[in-house]
């Protein structure tokens, strides 16, 4: 089982993580988009041991915590997101599109289109009657496109081995969940499709690893599919640059404060009596392994012009 | 070589067959669609396989195709070779997403690690069906790279074709043309006998399916056979037509074509698909590129010309092509 002190050095790790990816946005060495998920991390680290590798995750453009929970060497996805030739993808996918076949690890920058295609996974494990589960992750916006709808029919009918996990950081780029939904959670939904839904607090990875790792059991067990409803806070912007105007700044800070999952499993720690000297090495250590990290990322070489045409077909053309 | 055994299938036959030797040869090969299983395909497409295959290998989905098409994606990706059906090619606005966004480009996006061996099968063209439930669409497919384009033009060509899509390691998107599923094998000027057992067509090579000095038609699906009937009516004429049967949009075998009309001299591609911005212009393109500004004498394009197809059967008369409209086509290249 995994430990809150162990979460807490998975989530400072992840939190590194980000950071990294960040230095990257001024000096343009990401030239595009890039979504983070600081703030989000108990979510990712409450998914921590209860995974085996022929479950599979699919994510979102939001999706590098995932990655590493799920097991994805950082060395490789940290070069795909700085587009690397060294990269998972060689440079190809870029940090929307990581594919990792080796740990059945894959995402999509189309909000809305993760779930379907973990839904396939799903039906592999059911097909082959192996006790295997897939995880669709959604925000809470990618709730609101049909293909969740299609999906938790067809995974509900079918009784498919999926979890469906939803961060529900409450903005959907500018558009507050309750402006848009009439149900208080997007768990409740569960229940028409023939699944099971709960609702937790995303900030603390104890509570996420409970429900997640019940919704998993079930499916293994082969009852069916679950919504995983995880509330927290997105502290960066929806994308690096963006201006975040629509968020008002009284409960950005409020945020930042009262829903930071690394503070609160720190404030839980030492109540439990953790010593105050060992969560700051941890999270140094966590801070020098992905400096040391991407020292040697952006090392790498970019992808030459001269494969800018590989990869469209896997088969040759007569 | 040993002769194989031939006989008479139609086209929904002959996919049929091509499908179920398929999953007998290979286990991983899946089907989801909309009433594929227990009708066998609203063409008949599918029909026993579910018998002979069981309900989780020929799954009956709801309407849900922007799910099952992501489905077919995940199938793929965990090592299965999906096949999925969209029953007409007209619905393609609700699953595009995952067509072209996943199936099509995760191979690429993953620098080659992902394989997406998925077939999305879907029937095309004219039946007197008007505007939502006639169109082609092979040009869309063609234009958003990462996807091969197949098109049969008869039972033998379904059959073949069917047998290389589900052995490929690419997606592959074959649409089956309408109007052919509907005609009988004996209806068929050429490839009606059909090999009982397993056989491919290679994906990406045209087939001259009638030879000829005079002009070079290049064309594809049900339009071969109305070329065909054209090239019988213009032989009593003295015009001398070559037919050639494009097989496949992606890739497109323009080499075939050039070769053919460099000869003629007179190239007119007949395309069931929108005039502009598609194959016809492509593969005019592609030929010129081969043989030359001065290489021919006379090029032409005959295709839906960018309308809606209409309801009453006057108007579809007037903007789809047909045996008639084609060789009036050939007439007007002189």
């Amino acid at each position: 089982l995994t430990s809150l002190t162990d979460h807490f050095r998975l989530m400072a790790r992840m939190r590194a993580f980000e950071r990294c990816c960040l230095e990257g946005v001024p000096t343009r060495e990401i030239h595009g988009e890039v979504h983070l998920g600081i703030g989000q991390e108990a979510i990712a680290a409450g998914m921590a041991g209860l995974l085996r590798d022929d479950d599979a995750i699919v994510s979102t453009h939001r999706n590098h915590l995932h990655a590493i929970v799920k097991g994805v060497p950082l060395r490789p996805l940290l070069a795909e997101i700085f587009e690397r030739e060294s990269g998972l993808c060689r440079g190809r996918g870029g940090h929307m599109h990581i594919f990792d076949p080796a740990h059945n690890f894959s995402c999509t920058g189309i909000v809305g289109s993760s779930l379907a295609v973990a839904a396939g996974y799903a039906y592999a494990a059911w097909l082959e009657g192996t006790d295997a589960v897939a995880v669709g992750i959604s925000g809470e916006g990618g709730t609101n496109a049909g293909a969740f709808h299609e999906v938790m029919v067809m995974a509900g009918a079918w009784r498919l081995p999926l979890v469906v996990l939803v961060e529900n950081n409450r903005y959907a780029i500018s558009v507050p969940i309750d402006r848009v939904t009439a149900t208080e959670t997007i768990a409740e939904r569960a229940p028409v499709y023939g699944a099971q839904g709960v609702c937790v607090d995303g900030t603390d990875p104890e509570a996420v690893a409970e429900a997640f790792g019940q919704a998993v059991e079930r499916a293994r067990r082969g009852e069916g599919p679950s919504i995983v409803e995880a509330t927290c806070y997105r502290f960066q912007g929806h994308y690096e640059g963006d201006t975040d105007h629509y968020r008002p700044k009284a409960e950005k800070t409020s945020a930042y404060e009262a829903r930071d999952p690394l503070m609160i499993a720190r404030r839980t720690l030492s109540e439990r009596g953790a010593d105050a000297a060992e969560l700051d090495r941890i999270v140094d250590d966590a801070e020098a392994e992905m400096a040391a990290l991407l020292a040697e990322v952006r090392a790498d070489p970019l992808p030459t012009a001269d494969g800018a045409l590989e990869y469209v077909f896997a088969e040759a053309t007569p | 070589m040993t002769e194989l055994r031939v006989r008479e299938r139609n086209v929904s036959m002959a996919i049929s067959d091509a499908i179920a030797l398929e999953m007998e040869r290979d286990e991983r090969i899946v089907v989801l669609g909309e009433d594929v299983g227990r009708m066998g395909g609203v063409f008949g497409t599918t029909r026993r396989l579910q018998e002979l295959y069981g309900d989780k290998r020929v799954r009956d989905t709801p309407i849900s195709e922007l799910g099952f098409t992501g489905m077919g994606v995940g199938l793929a990706m965990a090592g299965y070779r999906p096949m999925v059906e969209l029953m007409f090619v007209d619905f393609i606005g609700v699953n595009l997403e995952q067509v072209y966004n996943a199936m099509a480009k995760n191979h690429f996006m993953s620098g080659g690690n992902v394989r997406m061996p998925m077939v999305l099968k879907t029937a095309g063209g004219c039946i007197g069906s008007a505007a939502q439930h006639s169109q082609t669409l092979w040009g869309l497919f063609a234009h958003l790279p990462g996807m091969r384009v197949v098109v049969p033009s008869s039972p033998y060509a379904a059959k073949g074709l069917m047998a290389s899509a589900l052995e490929s390691d690419d997606p592959v998107v074959y649409i089956e043309h309408k109007g052919l599923l509907l005609l009988r094998g004996a209806d068929f000027a050429h490839g009606s006998q059909v090999p009982d057992e397993r056989f491919t067509i290679e994906i990406g090579r045209a087939a001259v399916v009638r030879e000829g000095a005079d002009v070079t038609i290049a064309t594809l699906g049900a339009n071969v056979r109305d070329s065909l009937l054209a090239a019988d009516e213009l032989a009593n004429e003295g015009i001398d037509v070559e037919v050639i049967d494009l097989q496949s949009v992606v890739p497109l075998d323009a080499d075939t074509v050039a070769e053919s009309a460099a000869r003629t001299r007179r190239l007119l591609v007949v395309d069931e698909d929108y005039l502009s911005f598609g194959l016809s212009a492509e593969l005019i393109v592609r030929v010129l590129d081969r043989v030359g500004l001065s290489g021919l004498d006379r090029v032409e394009r005959h295709a839906l010309p960018d309308v809606p197809v209409p309801a009453a059967v006057t108007l579809e008369k007037a903007v789809v092509p047909n045996a008639g409209s084609i060789a009036d086509a050939v007439r007007r290249l002189g």
